[in-house]
This record gives structure tokens, C-alpha cells and sequence, in this order.
């Protein structure tokens, strides 16, 4: 019961509106109302209200508008970038530095001892085509099986429908397919790959160069027969810290082979990393100039090179954040033996906001390939996601992994004895484009983006003056011998440090927050009709008003119908009729309650009043009852 | 009690009814009416407000909030055509840039020879006369014998001097005559100062060939700049007067210089580059210029997915006087671009690896109002020489050319020919080194106008390289590598190679990682109004309603008042005039109240409160009327003479 009685009076609060028509509601609001358009339609002549009323229009819609496109433009997610340069105390980066040849020859030599035969037997074939004249001095037969697995071949192009393809060891001349990709060399060099199952899935590589083929061939061969040996054993072969790293220097601290870690890299064999920062806090620089960053000297041996890996000599260094993985093929630069390398670094990092200001990732979490380098405790880059991608792909495919990457669990290199189609299954996979597309497309790169950029100067280093006793201290120091075991060909000098400026950051915050839209829509709204949250919040009110006063009106047709069908005779009451009876209480009679007014005014003259306006004020009087206050 | 409603009713259409803008009597009533009414805060307080000082207080605290407007919004606007600077990184697949490589050495000098053995000899001469210097007795005195037979009076136009510069004398080379030197002389090393010894300095002299008393000497510090310059200057003649086709097969053709190429692991040959001849480097050769219509693109970082070309640098058929160092030049820029090598190229070294990583940035300027750049370049009054996408440097080398052609008469040769001009030559314009030269010097001066006309281009592209060189090839693989490449090079070349003559270069993407440095306008249209109303609010509550209300109230109802007055001064004054004799002088109460009492003034707008009550009082027509009818509503002005004292002059009557 008490419910009902609650209700009924919440409903009756309710119905005490601002009026009982829609017009009245209309009226009330527009003069009531804190948005400055609206009160100028009531109170202006009717010319005027009607400019009012379109300009209000006009303000309202010019809003609604603005406001989509500030929603938008928030939505949108701009960033805004600040960018800073200067010097600051900066972490040394980490530097890595390996020799370009992987590993020496005179300890790999066992292992490649039938390739380097078949090798030189083959450029003696090629260069003197002439068969016959070679086969003097063959002492020992050449080991045929790792050359029928990969045959290098000539291709005779003279005539272009029918190239004649040239086994080099073989005296035999077979017509070719198509295969081959039409070149109007003359003489091409191409190493074709057969898949194991038959002769008919090949395809043939072709090289323009006979350079070019060899070396390749000879990568591929040698990958073939070095992934067999085990990993402590190929470190073995290496170059050692020691005899690498002879003198090196940070700031005024000396240092020496011990403060760098070894990391096996497969391109280059041994590589040692200063400043990693995996186990001992990272070095910190605050000074520029290279009287305090890093020098080293190295030696490279360029006596011990593998001839057919490895054309080029030098090292090969990289700078890298602390605990990344270096990618020396991407982002490695060459020392040159015989030189004093500078090299002037600047930070230049990139922060960036992470979703959904842009699609980056934090740390690789959220990436879907699973990051191999991880086994080396090492951060998400996307060299290491685009690779680990390549190599997941392989396995999958090729049933076995790349040497040159890392290898997953549960899983073997490649090599042609355990997977004679292995080449031809890499070589078709690393030219596939929709294979890159997908590791691109499923590889993210990272927020915060951190590049060196380096200045690189030379000079020749030792002068000539002071070769003599820096190669004799630097022999002696490492050989403990007096021989000079050093020469120009193999000795490097490196000098890493910061530059003057040392940092530019480009740092990214959000352009528009949610305070940024507010101020803006409240500016808008402001700008145009003076309003704010509390004008939309009374123009709720009076909705909810009108809403009341449709259902009024539907209630009190509803009743007319009924009253209609019961008492027919009667008018029917109208509909402000019915609201009267609902609002005065005393269930007065319109007529009643005017009556009285009339009575109050002096008796009417016998002329009928002239049509003034002032005597149509009168009804205003009854519209609005809130007036009798007074 | 009879009149309360009437007085009820009265003080409800007052309410209902006030007095509008421009219905009001006097201005100053309009503004009181305007105050009350008008939505921005602050106005009301001043008419409400009581006290003087508050008053005055409130009037200070309005007028300082619209002066705070008035400045911040003038901020708002002048800094509505600023840009802010965004800058976003993309992992993508990345397009190639064009890599045009050329050999240092612009043509053979083997077969230069027919061309350039005149110039030669006379340098070599030079040389010896004095330097003292001979390549071998034998040679010398052969070409001593020749010079005598065929001695060209082209050279000695323009003549190599020895200056000796106190006594300002010069020792001619040919004739070894001392003649007094006129004209101005200019430096083109300023070290002047440094060489006290007279005989050090070497140069040579330009005269105005219509008017010989105008000479300018170039002296040189150093004999090896002042015979390369020279050297140069006699070369450019003989070049401009060899046609393109016999330029292009005198210099290197690809089979000469592209030893192998490979590309993204795959092999390619000189079919993937196409020949660009450069007036002052020969043939140079454009990998990936996409002249096929065909862009390659990486999609892997790295040196193996990049290009890797050994080229063949012919270090024994170079030209001893024009280029004094060995190897290659390259450049690396989008395909759209005029590669500038002279300007920008890089160097490559010979026995060596040069590896250059790339890295990728894209920029983007706001074009009129917000910077001075140019979107394609249109807009600049240079004709566009190359066949190029517009740039800077396009602009200046474009704008000095025809600057040259207007005033020398002939094109200077390093540069591509206007319509219908041709380029210098000795024969055909004598005068043009010495206009050449002038121009040059004026153009670097900034005196021709060429760096205000050219601007920059709004959008371009940066490939960063970072450079580095290793040995190559190393000392154990050079024996095989040398004999392979030998052989490569094939039939026509029967000497061994050299490891000299070789340089390997491998350009590529460091990362793909791709940087976009953009400029947006900081604010747009919508922020801006959006800063304005956040202003506007913040202060006094106001809106453009507002501003409305005050142009209506403050220009439209003010004029129409004014206007009205002076209208019924005008009418006053005229009836006045009129009835001189028997009228009565006007009151002089009136002028303030005309606007109440005047019914000609009533708006043809619909009759509102004042109008309405006043309509049928016509006390003051002369004319006899009938009396009015009695009509409640004139009662009603009893009513309001004791309680409306905004209605109290009514009461007269």
C-alpha cells in the first residue's frame, strides 16, 4: 500500500511539469533554458523569431556537426612527437666484434679437404675448357658424391631454343630443358638443384658470373658439411678471444678479452660482445670524445681465411642495445685491416606509444612466431622475429632447420646426407614471395626503436715509423715470443665513443586525450549557443516531460474512447479539459475560475472593443498560472 | 480592489513584455534593456549591482574579461597556421631506390686520344716550362718538335701565366714574353697572402673578347688546381663540340664496367640498368631506374638481399690531367630523381669491399601557409631542364643555365640544354669563358636571384648510408677470386686483372623499417572555434548568440535610434518652423520623451506593450478628434501612473 501511495505521489511530483501541452513545454524551455539561442525565439516579433529560430537551427546542427568531427579526430589517435638532443650519460652501446671468416683454415681443413679439391679441379675445368689437357697430374679420384648431389654445370646459350648445359666433369653434352632462364651470355654458370625424388624436379640457379657461382656452390656445400659438427667443436675452430683481442681500452680502464662474452654466430664463426650487459651492469659513458669510449686493437689473420668462403677481409663489428641479439648481416659494418677505424655514435631512439596509437609491440609477447633467439636471453627485435619466422617455415617444410639460424627444439640442421632435397627445398622457400609476405605481415616491430647512428672515419694505422715495435710489443704480448707474428694484413684498430651530441629522441604522447575532447566539445558547444552539460541535461528533462505529456494525452484518449462508448450523449471533454480537472484540485470548471475576472472588471461599454493586442494579453494570463504567485 | 487585477495584469505583461531593443526610447535605455537581457554574464551585474563602487567594480571586471578575450583569441588565431611534426615508423616492404653508378674516369683515355692529344701536349708543356717536370726525355722532345708545327692559336687565347705580382708582370707560356697585366685579378685559392715568392704563383687570364682592356686574371696558389682548372676549361671546349652518340661510345659501355651483379640472391645483368650519360662523368649506369615501368623492392634487410656489383674501374686508361683519383662514384636516390653525382655522389675505392647500408626516411612539409616549400614546383618560375621531379638543386642548375644562355649566348656544358640554345664552345662563342666565369662567380655571390627563386620541395626521400669498407679481395681467395673474374670478363679482355681495377660494392636495407617524418597542422578549423568558445565561455559565458546580440543591439538599435531622433529633430524643428506664430515654443522635457509620445516613431513591427498603450492617446494632434471610447485599457493607464515609474510619463494626462 505504502508503495502505490509512493508511487501515485512520485507520479503526481512528475506531472508538475513545466506545462501540460507541448506547446507550453516549448515555450517554458525556451525561456527557461541556459542555451542562449532558444529564449530569443519567444522573445522577439515574429519576423525575428523566425531568423532565431533558423539560426538556432543552423548553431545546433553546426554542434552536432563539430562534435563528429572532434569524436573522430579523437578516435583517430594522433600522436604528437617531441624530439631532444643533446649529451646525457648514456649506456655505452654493446659492441660486437667478429672476424669475417668464420673460422681458421688450418683447423676447418680436414673437413673441407675434398670440397677444396673438387673446388679447384672444377675452376681449372672452367677456366681451360678445353677437356683433355687437365688430366695429367689428378693424383688421388676426386670425391664425385658431394658433386652429383650439386653439379655446377656451364650453359651454352649461343642459341637460345636449345642451350647446351655442360656438366664440367663430364665430357657429355645434354641438350637442356627449359629450365633455364634465357640469357644472351655466352657462357653462364648456374649450379642447378634437383630435388631427391627425381631428375625432373630441377631447376637450375643461373649466375652470370662464374664468381658468383662458385662462391655460392661453395656456401652451400660447406653449410652442408659444417652442420655436422657439433657446436662446442665449431666454436673450437674459431678464432679465440685471446688471440683476437689484443689490446683494448675503455675510457681510462683497461680492459681485455675476459670483459667480452662469446656468442657462436653461424655467419661469422666466434663473435665476442663487449658491454652486453647480460651478467654485470652496463657500462655507462659521460663523457664524449675518444679519449673515453672504447678502443680496440684486433687481429684478424688474414693468413688462416677459408679462400672460397670468404672474399672479403676485415672485422666485422656492430653496435646494439645491451641484451639484443647483433644481426651482423643486417646492421654490421667492416673494419679494414691495416686502419684506425673511428667510429662517432649517436642515439637515435624512437619511443613510441603502443596500441592503439600504433601497431608496435612492447616485447614481442603479443608477436605470433615463436622467437628462437630467445634461447640467447636476448630482447624481441624484428630481425630476430623475421628470421625465427624463416626458420619455423623451413622446418616445416623442409623437414629440417637452416644452419644459419637457430634451431627450434626437437629439431636438426640441414645436411645432404640426413636431406639430399634440402637445397633445393631452402633455395625454393628464399625466393618465395609469400612466404616473406606472411613472416612481414605476422612480424612487428618494436615500440621503442633505438638506432647508432655512426660517423666512420680511417686512417692508416701503424704509421710506417711506428710499425716496427707495435707489431714486436703486440706479438710478444700475445705469443710471448719475440717473433713478429703480426703483419698489416691482419691488424685492427678501433676507437668506438659518443659524439658531442649523443642523444636525439623522438619521444610520442598522445595529441588528443579524453580531456582534450572534452574541452573541445565544451568549446564547441559554447562557441555556437553558449551551452554546456547542464543545457543537454534540461534538454533531457524535457524530453521526459513531453514523453509524460504523450502519455497523458494517450491516457486521457484512451479514457475519451471509453467514456465515448459509455455516455454517449454527453461532449465528450476536451483534452485540456481533462488535464484542468487533473492539475486543479478543487475540480473547478475553466469557466468557473474565469468568471470571477470578468466580474472584477468595470462594466463593458456598449461599443465592442477595438481588436488591440493589448486585449489579447488576457489569455496569457491563463496559460501561465505559475504567474498568480504574487 | 477593483483595480488590483488590472494592476496584476499590468505587471504581467511588463513582464511578459519588455521593452525591446529597438523600441527603446533613449540609448542609454537600450543598453539598460540589453544588460538585463543579454546572455553573457557580467552585463546584468552592472545594472543590477547597487553601490557606485561595486558598479564601477563590476564594470572594470567585465571590460578586463573582454579584453582577455579579445587578446587570447588573437593568440588562438596567430597560431592557427602552425604544424606539428609527427613522425611514424613502418616495417614494410620497402621499394629499391635507384643506384646509379659511374666510373670516375668519364671516358676512355685510349680512345680520347684524337680529341685531346693537342691539350695534352700543351699541358705537358706547361708542365715542363714550369715545373721542370718530363715524363720521359724521349716523349718530351718529340711533342716539343710537334708544338712547333701545330701550333693552335686557340690555345693561346687562353694561355697558362706565371705571374709575378709585385711588378704585376707575366711570363707568358708560349712566347716567354713579359707583358704588364690589366684588369682585375681574382683568387680562386684567397691565399695569396701566404706565397710571398712571386714566381709560386700560376694562373691564366680571361679577357672580354668584343672590349680586350677588360681582363680578370685567375691565380692559384697551387700549380696542380691552376692546371687542373685550366685543363678543365679547354676539355669542356673540345667536349661541346662532340655529339652525344660519339660521347656515349667513347665512354665505358656496360659489359666494361659490370663485372657481376646479383640482386636479392638472385643473379642480374646490364639489362637491369639503364645508361644515363652525365656530361662530366661519361656513361653512368642506373640499377632498378624503372624505365621498365617495374620497381623492385626488398623484403628482407640484410647485404646478401641487397645489390652486390663488382666493377671493373680500367685504372690504365685513365686521364692523367682530368681526374686524379680512382674508382667509382655512386649514388644512391629515388627513381624520380635527377641523380646529382658531381654534387653528392659517393666514393667507391678500388681492392676493396664497400658496403653501404641504407636506411630509409620519408619526409613531408606543409605547403603555402604554413612553410615556403613547393609541392612539384610548378609554382616557381625556373623551367625545369631535367626530365626530372622537381628539386632544389634542379632549380639552381636550371635557373644558372638560362641565366647563362641569356647572358653568354651559348649553355654551359655540364648542364642540359634550354629549347633551341647550344652549348659553349671556343669557336663559336670566343667570349663565353670569360662570361662563364663572371656569371659563376656572381651566381655564388648570390647576386643572380637563383637561391630566392628556388625553394625547397616539399616532400622528399633520404636514403642515410653508412659506409664501411673491408679488403678484398682478402689475400688468400685473391689468386682464385682474380682468375674467376678474368675469365668472367671473357674473350675481349686478354690481360689478367688486376686487383686494383676491381672495387666491390654492395648496397642494402640496413632494417626495413621505414621512417615517415610528416608535418600536420597543429590546428584545424574545428579547434580553433573550439579554443575561441572555450574563451569566450570561460570569461563572460558568451557565444556567437552572443556576439550576434551585441552587433544587433550595439550597431543596428543604436543607428536605428539615433537615426529616429535626428528624425524627429528634423520633423520638431520643421513643425515648428511651420507653426512659428501660433504654435507654442516646444517643451523642452520633450526631446527625452518623443520616442514615448510620438507615434509616427511606433515600428511597423507587431504593436507591443509601449506601443500598444500608447496607440490611441493622440493628445497632442491639433485636430479636433472624437473623444476616444471607454475602453478598459485606458484605464489601465491610471493604473500605472502611481506603481510603473518606466511607464510614469504617461501620467500626464
Amino acid at each position: 500500500m505504502n508503495l502505490k501511495k509512493y508511487l501515485v505521489r512520485a507520479l503526481h511530483r512528475l506531472q508538475k511539469g513545466p506545462g501540460y501541452t507541448y506547446k507550453e513545454l516549448l515555450v517554458w524551455y525556451c525561456d527557461n533554458t541556459n542555451t542562449h539561442g532558444p529564449k530569443r525565439i519567444i522573445k522577439e516579433g515574429p519576423k525575428k523569431k523566425l531568423i532565431w529560430f533558423f539560426l538556432t537551427l543552423l548553431f545546433a546542427s553546426l554542434v552536432f556537426w563539430q562534435w563528429g568531427i572532434l569524436i573522430n579526430t579523437y578516435l583517430s589517435y594522433n600522436v604528437t612527437s617531441s624530439l631532444s638532443i643533446g649529451f646525457k650519460t648514456m649506456k655505452f652501446p654493446a659492441v660486437t666484434v667478429c672476424n669475417a671468416n668464420p673460422f681458421k683454415y688450418s683447423e676447418v681443413k680436414h673437413l673441407l679437404k675434398e670440397l677444396d679439391r673438387l673446388i679447384e679441379a672444377a675452376l681449372e675445368r672452367i677456366l681451360q675448357p678445353t677437356p683433355g689437357n687437365v688430366s695429367e697430374n689428378v693424383s688421388p679420384p676426386l670425391n664425385l658424391q658431394l658433386w652429383n648431389q650439386i653439379p655446377l654445370v656451364l650453359i651454352d646459350e649461343h642459341n637460345k631454343d636449345n642451350p647446351v648445359i655442360l656438366d664440367i666433369f663430364e665430357t657429355n653434352q645434354t641438350a637442356g630443358g627449359n629450365e633455364t632462364a634465357g640469357d644472351d651470355q655466352n657462357s653462364t654458370c648456374p649450379c642447378p638443384q634437383c630435388s631427391h625424388q627425381g631428375s625432373n624436379n630441377c631447376t637450375y640457379r643461373n649466375f652470370t658470373s662464374a664468381a658468383q657461382a662458385v662462391t655460392e656452390w661453395y656456401i652451400l656445400q660447406s653449410t652442408s658439411i659444417l652442420s655436422k659438427v657439433p657446436l662446442h667443436e665449431r666454436i673450437r675452430m674459431g678464432y679465440q678471444a685471446e688471440d683476437m683481442i689484443l689490446a683494448c681500452l675503455y675510457g681510462a680502464e683497461p680492459c681485455n678479452y675476459k670483459n667480452f662474452t662469446q656468442i657462436y654466430h653461424p655467419d661469422h664463426g666466434n663473435c665476442y660482445i663487449f658491454n652486453w650487459g647480460m651478467d654485470e651492469e652496463a657500462l655507462n659513458s659521460s663523457n664524449p670524445g675518444a679519449e673515453f669510449g672504447l678502443k680496440l686493437i684486433l687481429d684478424i689473420s688474414q693468413q688462416d681465411y677459408i679462400p672460397y668462403l670468404s672474399s672479403a677481409a676485415g672485422a666485422r663489428l656492430m653496435l646494439h642495445q645491451q641484451k639484443s641479439f647483433p644481426f651482423l648481416k643486417d646492421q654490421g659494418i667492416y673494419a679494414m685491416a691495416g686502419t684506425e677505424t673511428s667510429i662517432g655514435v649517436l642515439v637515435d631512439e624512437l619511443e613510441r606509444m603502443g596500441y592503439p596509437y600504433s601497431d608496435c609491440t612492447m616485447n614481442g609477447s603479443d608477436v605470433p612466431v615463436k622467437n628462437l633467439y630467445s634461447q640467447y636471453n636476448t630482447s624481441y627485435s624484428i630481425q630476430a622475429c623475421l628470421r625465427s619466422c624463416f626458420q619455423n617455415h623451413m622446418v616445416e617444410i623442409c623437414g629440417c632447420g637452416h644452419y644459419m639460424f637457430p634451431l627450434p627444439k626437437g629439431v636438426n640442421y640441414c645436411n645432404n646426407e640426413d636431406n639430399p632435397g634440402w637445397a633445393y627445398c631452402y633455395s625454393s622457400l628464399r625466393s618465395s614471395i609469400t612466404q616473406r609476405q606472411i613472416c612481414i605481415d605476422s612480424c612487428k616491430e618494436t615500440c621503442n626503436d633505438t638506432q647508432y647512428k655512426m660517423t666512420i672515419s680511417m686512417a692508416d694505422w701503424p704509421s710506417e715509423a711506428s710499425e716496427d715495435w707495435i707489431f714486436h710489443i703486440l706479438s710478444y704480448e700475445r705469443d710471448m715470443s719475440t717473433n713478429v707474428t703480426l703483419d698489416r694484413n691482419g691488424i685492427i684498430k678501433l676507437n668506438i665513443y659518443f659524439q658531442e651530441y649523443n642523444y636525439r629522441t623522438i619521444s610520442e604522447s598522445a595529441a588528443t586525450t579524453i580531456v582534450w575532447l572534452l574541452s573541445s566539445l565544451g568549446g564547441q558547444f559554447g562557441f555556437w549557443m553558449g551551452g554546456s552539460v547542464l543545457c543537454l541535461i534540461e534538454f533531457g528533462e524535457i524530453i521526459i516531460d513531453s514523453l509524460w505529456i504523450t502519455i497523458i494525452n494517450v491516457i486521457s484518449w484512451c479514457k475519451g474512447l471509453k467514456q465515448k462508448r459509455a455516455r454517449y450523449p454527453d461532449a465528450p471533454p476536451t483534452v485540456s479539459e481533462l488535464v484542468e480537472a487533473h492539475t486543479n484540485l478543487g475540480f473547478q470548471h475553466e469557466a468557473m475560475g474565469a468568471l470571477p475576472r470578468d466580474e472584477a472588471l468595470p462594466p463593458e461599454p456598449g461599443t465592442p472593443p477595438p481588436n488591440y493586442d493589448s486585449l489579447r494579453v488576457q489569455p496569457l494570463d491563463v496559460l501561465s498560472p505559475d504567474s498568480d504567485v504574487e | 480592489a477593483a483595480t488590483a487585477p488590472g494592476k496584476k495584469i499590468t505587471a504581467r505583461l511588463k513582464r511578459t513584455l519588455p521593452v525591446r531593443g529597438p523600441q527603446a526610447p533613449t540609448l542609454s535605455e537600450l543598453m539598460r534593456w540589453y544588460c538585463l537581457n543579454t546572455n553573457t554574464h557580467g552585463c546584468r551585474r552592472i545594472v543590477v549591482s547597487r553601490g557606485r563602487l561595486r558598479r564601477l567594480l563590476w564594470i572594470l571586471l567585465t571590460l578586463s574579461a573582454v579584453g582577455l578575450i579579445l587578446w587570447q583569441c588573437a593568440e588562438l588565431l596567430m597560431n592557427y597556421y602552425s604544424a606539428s611534426v609527427s613522425v611514424t615508423v613502418q616495417f614494410q616492404k620497402l621499394p629499391f631506390p635507384a643506384v646509379t653508378i659511374c666510373n670516375i674516369n668519364p671516358y676512355k683515355y685510349s680512345a680520347m686520344k684524337e680529341y685531346l692529344s693537342e691539350l695534352d701536349k700543351e699541358t705537358k708543356k706547361a708542365l715542363e716550362t714550369f715545373y721542370g717536370f718530363s715524363e720521359g726525355k724521349s716523349k718530351v722532345r718529340r711533342s716539343v718538335d710537334e708544338w712547333n708545327s701545330t701550333g693552335s692559336d686557340f690555345f693561346q687565347q687562353i694561355p697558362l701565366l706565371k705571374v709575378e705580382d709585385f711588378s704585376r708582370t707575366a711570363t707568358d707560356l708560349h712566347s716567354g714574353q713579359k707583358r704588364k697585366i690589366e684588369g682585375s685579378v681574382f683568387h680562386k685559392d684567397s691565399s695569396i697572402v701566404n706565397s710571398g715568392d712571386s714566381n709560386d704563383i700560376i694562373g691564366f687570364q680571361l679577357c672580354d673578347a668584343n672590349n680586350s682592356s677588360e681582363c680578370a686574371l685567375y691565380t692559384f696558389s697551387s700549380g696542380v688546381n691552376a692546371i687542373q682548372e685550366w685543363y678543365k676549361l679547354h676539355y669542356m671546349n673540345i667536349m661541346a663540340q662532340i655529339p652525344l652518340e660519339t660521347k656515349e661510345k667513347l665512354s665505358y659501355s656496360a659489359d666494361d664496367l659490370l663485372l657481376t651483379c646479383f640482386f636479392d640472391g638472385l643473379s642480374c645483368d646490364k639489362r637491369h640498368f639503364t645508361r644515363f650519360h652525365h656530361p662530366l662523368h661519361g656513361n653512368c649506369y642506373t640499377f632498378n631506374s624503372g624505365e621498365n615501368g617495374t620497381i623492385l623492392s626488398t623484403s628482407t634487410g640484410g647485404s646478401e638481399y641487397g645489390l652486390q656489383v663488382v666493377l671493373y674501374i680500367d685504372e690504365a686508361d685513365y686521364n692523367p690531367f682530368l681526374v686524379t683519383s680512382t674508382g667509382a662514384k655512386i649514388i644512391v636516390h629515388d627513381q624520380n630523381e635527377y641523380p646529382f653525382i658531381e654534387d653528392i655522389g659517393t666514393e667507391i675505392e678500388t681492392a676493396a669491399a664497400t658496403s653501404i647500408g641504407m636506411h630509409f626516411t620519408r619526409s613531408r612539409k606543409l605547403s603555402k601557409p604554413y612553410s615556403d616549400c613547393t609541392e612539384t614546383g610548378a609554382d616557381i618560375p625556373v623551367e625545369n631542364l631535367y626530365n626530372k621531379s622537381y628539386s632544389l638543386q634542379i632549380c639552381l642548375h636550371s635557373c644558372f643555365q638560362k641565366a647563362m644562355v641569356d647572358s653568354c649566348g651559348c649553355a654551359q656544358y655540364a648542364q642540359p640544354l634550354p629549347a633551341g640554345a647550344e652549348y659553349c664552345n671556343y669557336k663559336k662563342n670566343p667570349n663565353w669563358m670569360y662570361c662563364y666565369y663572371r656569371l659563376h662567380e656572381k651566381f655564388v655571390k648570390e647576386q643572380l636571384g637563383c637561391q630566392q627563386i628556388c625553394k625547397d620541395a616539399c616532400s622528399f626521400k633520404e636514403w642515410a648510408l653508412t659506409t664501411s669498407i673491408a679488403q678484398w679481395p682478402s689475400t688468400v681467395s685473391e689468386d682464385w677470386m682474380l682468375r674467376v673474374l678474368s675469365w668472367d670478363k671473357g674473350q675481349k679482355l686478354n690481360k689478367k686483372l688486376n686487383k686494383t681495377d676491381l672495387a666491390n660494392l654492395m648496397v642494402f636495407y640496413k632494417d626495413l623499417n621505414e621512417r615517415f617524418i610528416s608535418e600536420n597542422p597543429a590546428n584545424t578549423l574545428v579547434i580553433l572555434l573550439s579554443n575561441f568558445g572555450g574563451q569566450l565561455g570561460l570569461w563572460m559565458s558568451c557565444s556567437v548568440v552572443c556576439v550576434i546580440e551585441i552587433v544587433e543591439v550595439f550597431f543596428i538599435d543604436s543607428l536605428s535610434i539615433v537615426m529616429r531622433r535626428q528624425w524627429q529633430k528634423a520633423k520638431k524643428w520643421w513643425n515648428g518652423r511651420k507653426r512659428a506664430g501660433p504654435g507654442k515654443p516646444p517643451q523642452a522635457g520633450d526631446v527625452e520623451r518623443q520616442g514615448h509620445d510620438n507615434p509616427v516613431c511606433i515600428d511597423e513591427d507587431l504593436p507591443t506593450f509601449n506601443t500598444a498603450l500608447r496607440l490611441p492617446l493622440p493628445q497632442d494632434s491639433p485636430l479636433p478628434r472624437t473623444p476616444p471610447p471607454n475602453y478598459s485599457t485606458l484605464r489601465l493607464e491610471t493604473a500605472f501612473t502611481e506603481q510603473l515609474p518606466d511607464t510614469l510619463e504617461l501620467g500626464r494626462h
